[in-house]
Formats: structure tokens, sequence, C-alpha cells
């Protein structure tokens, strides 16, 4: 499928809004909490995203926003006239008091320990994960240091 | 026979870095297992938010010592992405030659590093010796060996220095002849075959699935290369071929990775000598390169290890509000469970010293 239409059909998908192409192979879209996982399903089973590449969790505040890149690596949705691999890139936003989304670590393997450090470093709970433990950071780790209201200790050089 | 947990790390020699690989054995054969990291955790991205743009090239170097400029050229490319800074022509032939150049001492550096991994502490000393050619190489416009810092927002540091196409073309022929050589010593050494041939094997879907990328996915025959499928710098101008293992008895396994790398070694080769025919002259730096940065942008690049991406978001200040960084190995080892199961606890250190670990990206 031409990246066009396939930009099209996405448009059409629940809970799918601000669809725009922001490369030539990269598409951009928002997502709701809610309908991510129908259609994360939808995009590994009917347009062959066989990959994902990262799991970003960005603290706005005061909402989260989680990242993914998705890459289509057997070429199902392609770009005219071009080798180049297309990318889905997907925004969905949490609440900070409930950050909490449907794991997708049991449609891609690679997916699993990106949620992992999203949990560990940004404190995002991922539904059915197999197994959400902190990945980087110690056990008994207390906070989530790469949320922006993280507290830690400055030692200022006095040199 | 009962099943037990043997603990192999954070020293170990087979780890290639601080982790620790946990495995379920049942008798020689292994059932599970279980991967940890952290040890090297320097909280890179954290710290990455406290400094300014282009101070976060140093932080960006020390990534991976073995692969240096590729990480630090995948930041400068998404840094550039966000910024909408147009890199001089010239700048981007260099950038490619030093890319391949750290490519393929890389590659020499694992090598070198899976060869006493299997009992072979020759291959180390005759691959290393090769990788000091092209960190001469590599030092000649950069000044240091290990951690360059030559590639900056908007270009490169310098103009190469006088004399470096000769002296670049003099270690490739010398490096050539050195390959049919080592061909004789590994591919067709009994002993190494036996050790890597039909070991740590998994398929081009489970690859896909599982987010393993780079050599190893294209040791199981998927032609997917990021320099062609989404081309940076001059890729799609120079003259080059994807290195894959056909789908066949014996693919998917670490000899054809070993097989995987050390072709792409000789495309490297090419790669730097259609750069030095087809480079122009000019500038090497972008006249204008802004501070500030407003808005998101990420790039992937085709690391030494896989698809190295970085995503970076700006809230128009000069340092980066969030910066993510991909790294290859990172899923690489989580999927290592399974390509483990099933092998025996002998086979470990040749099925993980094939996929090429590199802790320092991975814990960043």
């Amino acid at each position: 499928m031409e990246i066009t239409s396939f930009k099209q059909k996405l448009s059409s998908c629940k809970g799918v809004t601000d669809v725009s192409v922001i490369r030539d192979n990269v598409v951009k879209l928002n997502l709701g909490n809610k309908e991510s996982k129908d259609f994360f399903i939808k995009l590994r089973e009917d347009y062959g995203f066989e990959h994902c590449s990262l799991i970003t969790a960005i603290d706005n505040q005061p909402e989260f926003e989680l990242v993914y890149h998705f890459s289509a690596i057997n070429g199902s949705i392609f770009v005219k006239d071009s080798p180049s691999a297309v990318m889905v890139e997907v925004h969905v936003f949490l609440e900070r008091d409930t950050p909490t989304i449907e794991s997708i670590s049991d449609l891609w393997g690679g997916a699993n320990w990106h949620e992992r450090e999203a949990f560990d470093m940004m404190g995002i709970y991922f539904i059915g994960h197999p197994d959400l433990r902190r990945v980087l950071l110690p056990e008994g780790f207390a906070g989530h240091p790469l949320r922006k209201d993280y507290v830690y200790e400055i030692h200022e050089e006095e040199w | 026979m009962a099943e037990m947990w043997i603990s192999m790390g954070p020293q170990h020699p087979m780890t290639h870095g601080l982790w620790t690989l946990k495995v379920k054995v049942d008798g020689e054969t292994i059932v599970d297992a279980d991967p940890e990291l952290g040890y090297l955790h320097r909280s890179v991205e954290k710290m990455g938010e406290r400094r300014k743009y282009f101070m976060n090239t140093t932080l960006t170097d020390r990534l991976c010592y073995a692969s240096s400029t590729t990480w630090t050229h995948c930041y400068v490319n998404s840094v550039e992405e966000l910024m909408k800074v147009e890199v001089p022509q010239r700048a981007k032939y260099i950038r490619t030659i030093m890319l391949e150049l750290q490519r393929l001492a890389s590659h020499l550096m694992w090598a070198g590093a899976y060869m006493p991994d299997l009992g072979h502490i020759t291959g180390a000393l005759y691959f290393w010796r090769d990788r000091e050619l092209f960190l001469n190489l590599l030092e000649a416009p950069s000044g240091s060996r290990l951690l360059y810092n030559y590639i900056r927002i908007g270009g490169v540091k310098r103009d190469l220095p006088d004399g470096f196409e000769a002296k670049t073309e003099r270690v490739m022929k010398l490096f050539e002849q050195r390959l049919d050589e080592y061909a004789d010593l590994f591919e067709n050494s009994k002993i190494f075959r036996m050790r890597t041939e039909d070991v740590g094997k998994f398929t081009a879907s489970q690859a896909q699935n599982l987010g393993i990328t780079g050599p190893n996915l294209r040791g199981c025959g998927t032609k997917f290369d990021l320099r062609k499928h989404d081309a940076y710098e001059i890729y799609d101008e120079v003259d080059w071929d994807i290195q894959t293992r056909e789908a066949g008895p014996g693919y998917g396994d670490c000899f054809s990775r070993y097989m995987v790398r050390i072709d792409e070694m000789k495309e490297s080769v090419r790669i730097i000598r259609d750069c030095f025919k087809k480079m122009p002259a000019g500038p090497t730096l972008a006249s204008q390169i802004p501070v500030r940065a407003q808005g998101e942008a990420f790039r992937r690049t085709e690391d030494s290890r896989g698809e190295a991406l970085m995503y970076v978001v700006g809230d128009g200040s000069d340092r980066p509000y969030r910066w993510k960084i991909k790294s290859p190995m990172f899923t690489t080892i989580s999927a290592c469970p399974h390509y483990l199961k099933g092998y025996k606890v002998a086979d470990i250190p040749a099925i993980m010293g094939s996929i090429d670990i590199c802790i320092g990206e991975t814990d960043k």
C-alpha cells in the first residue's frame, strides 16, 4: 500500500486524530488511550508493521505522553519510487494521576523492555505486561528519575 | 535431573561488559534465561537535559567506546532535523567516510573479541592488529583514538588532513589482502565452524518481532539496512549493496552473523573508495547554527550493531526537554531467552559473542 492511501486509511480508524506525513516516509498521529490496543493489533496484523522501534515516555507536566515508533520492515507500506521503509509515530496522552495503558509486549516481543524502561524511568504502568520490573535502576530504588518533578541532589562545585 | 539457575556475570569473560545473564539449566541444556542490566547506567538521558545541545556530543561519544562516531552522528543528525540545519555537501562525504571507518573498526573489535570466546586467541591478535590501522586513520582528522567528538551540529570539526586519501587507500589495500588470509584461517577452519554452525539460530520473522536489527537481522536473510531504507548523508549516492545470508540450511546461526560482518567490511571499503572519488570541495561546517530549538524530531541510523534512533524534544530553550536513545543491543539482549533455549551451556559464549554486545549503549 502506498503511504498516502495508508494515511487516509489511518484517519478512519477509531480513536485516531491529527494524521499527518511529517517526512516522506513517516506518518504521525495522535491516539486515544482507550482505543490504543485495538489500533495496535490492526497496525500489526493488517498493515504489517513487524518491528517496534522505540517507546518513549515524556513528562509534559501535567500529563504524560507516550511516543511509539513502528517500522514496516518487509515493505508492506512503501513510498513511491523510493526504497525508504515507512514508519509510524503514535502519540498517546496519559493522565498524571493514572498513568496506565495496555501493554503491547504480547504483540511485539521487542516492546517488552521498552515498556519496562518507561516504567522504570517515568512510572508508566503497562496493564498486562508479563514482567513489569525495573530494568536499569536497582530493585528498591525510590521514585522515577526522568519525571520533571523528581527531586535529586545537585552538588554545586565550588571551583 | 533437577533444574537450577546459574548466574554468569557481572564479571564473566562471556559478558563483554558489566551485565548478568542468569540461565536455568537442566543438566547441560538451557531451558530459560534472564538477563539483568543496569551495572553501567550513567543516566545519559537525564544528564543531556541539563546540557546545551552542542555539549551533548561528548556524552554520545561515550555511549559506546567501540563505535563512538556512529552514536554522535545519530544524535547530531536528529538535532539537525530538529533545528533544520543544512549540512554542506563536503561535510556529508567526510561524515560517511568517518562512519564507515568506524564501522570497520567496530566490526574488527567484535571479531577480535569473538575469537577468544571460542578459544581462538590468535584471532584476537590478528583482528586487533588491523583495527589499530583504522584507529590511526580515525585519529588523523579528529585527534583522538577512541572518543573522537569529530562530528558537530552542522558539519564536522575540521577538514581531512593532507594525504588522508592515499593513507586510507594503503590501509584498505593491505586490509583486503588480510581478509583473504583470514578466510583460510577462520571460515575454512573446521573447529571454528563446529563451534558456530547451527548454534544460536533464529528466523527472520522471530527476529523482526523481537526487535533484533542490524547484522544480526541480516544474518537471517532479511534485506534491511537503514543506510538504504532510511538513507541519510550520501548513502543513496554511492555504490554499495546490502549484505545478507540467504535463506538456506545454515542461515540465522552464529556463522552467518560472522559472515555478514565480514562481507559488510568489504562493502565499507567500497563505500569509502567511492566517497573519495565523488567528494566535492567546499566548506565543512554550516555557517549558521542555531542554539535553541522548538518541536520534536527523530532520525534513525544504521549503527554498527543495528538500528539506532534518537528522539529529541525541544521546548524553545537551548537544552533538550527530552532526549531518548534507542539502543539496538538493548532489545537484542532482551530477546536472548528466545535464542539461548535448547542449546548447551558451552554454547553461551559462542551465541552471546556473535550478537556483538556493547553495554555502554545498552545501559545508557
